[in-house]
């Protein structure tokens, strides 16, 4: 199906206030994913950290139907209400990794316009979001060698975008009822 | 736009071989024998724990009294106690192969495993030995 085409009515004949009130809507569906996400079981692989980022879900469907700047709104809100709910570090990883995955999504889309599929471009998302975080991790903690956990952020990230990116089609319904 | 494409199998696999490859590269690099955990507390290393001695013990660190460590009879050490809100740390559970990490980033302490004997191939890429 060509949601693409779909995407331009969704923001089309909307003015201001709606288009404020849709932003704070796929907002409050990103906070509840990531409280969906802290109540399920963590994964059980051995490596510090890893998860999913289902509120990263609300964040694609912003940057894929609603806008560049919708999807900025979301990742910056994100991250602040991660600074407020669980400190200043844990918000600046979120943040960072966050307005990355954005902004490589942007590009890749920009690049590759329609030939690029949404699975992928969840994919370099998901790795991006792991790498801005290590970047900001590296530059906090820079006595370390931390390059051993390089792949298992390619991986996790391959693995989180693949997921996200099958989850965002499945609740795709409820998202179009937002509208 | 589509929403998968069997091309993107190639981009799924190319990533893999190349976390792959690292991940090989990596563990090859690091000899085998006895290793050692290394604890730092931001930006330097507090404390250094031999694995290798098969005794059971607990420790703390002066710089945070809440977090507290035990090293196992196996060679493995893990978090057992944090006062960080995520418990990350300790869910990571036991570690004793080079290149692990245990870290809790709300308090600033991380955990790596490296080789005892710390040789050239090891060099820290940021600050040098």
């Amino acid at each position: 199906m060509d949601y693409k085409l779909m995407a331009k009515s969704m923001i089309e004949n909307k003015n201001k206030t709606e288009i404020m009130v849709l932003n704070s809507m796929v907002f409050a569906a990103a906070l509840v994913l990531a409280i969906v996400e802290s109540i399920l079981p963590p994964v059980p692989i051995p490596v510090p950290g890893v998860k999913f980022g289902l509120s990263n879900i609300a964040v694609m469907f912003a940057l894929f139907f609603l806008g560049k700047k919708q999807a900025y709104t979301i990742g910056i809100l994100k991250g602040l209400f991660v600074f407020i709910t669980r400190g200043a570090i844990a918000g600046l990883l979120s943040l960072s990794g966050g307005l990355l995955s954005i902004t490589v999504m942007i590009l890749l889309m920009v690049i590759f316009k329609d030939k690029i599929t949404y699975m992928v471009l969840s994919i370099f998302g998901g790795v991006s979001h792991n790498v801005g975080q290590f970047i900001v991790i590296t530059i906090i903690y820079t006595g370390m060698n931390m390059w051993a956990y390089f792949p298992v952020l390619l991986i996790s990230g391959l693995v989180a975008g693949i997921v996200t990116s099958m989850l965002l089609k499945f609740v795709m319904p409820a998202f179009k009822s937002l509208m | 736009m589509k929403f998968f494409k069997r091309t993107d199998i190639i981009i799924i696999a190319c990533i893999l071989i190349v976390s792959g490859a690292l991940m090989g590269i990596y563990r090859f690099n690091m000899s085998e024998g006895d290793v050692k955990a290394e604890l730092y507390y931001y930006n330097d290393l507090i404390n250094t724990v031999d694995l290798s001695q098969g005794q059971e013990r607990k420790f703390t660190i002066p710089q945070n009294e809440n977090i507290l460590l035990q090293v196992y009879e196996d060679g493995t050490i893990a978090f057992i106690e944090s006062d960080c809100p995520d418990k990350v740390c300790i869910q990571t559970g036991r570690i004793s192969k080079p290149g692990e990490f245990a870290a809790c980033l709300p308090n600033g302490v991380i955990m790596k495993i490296v080789p005892k004997e710390r040789d050239e191939k090891d060099v820290d890429l940021v600050i040098g030995q």
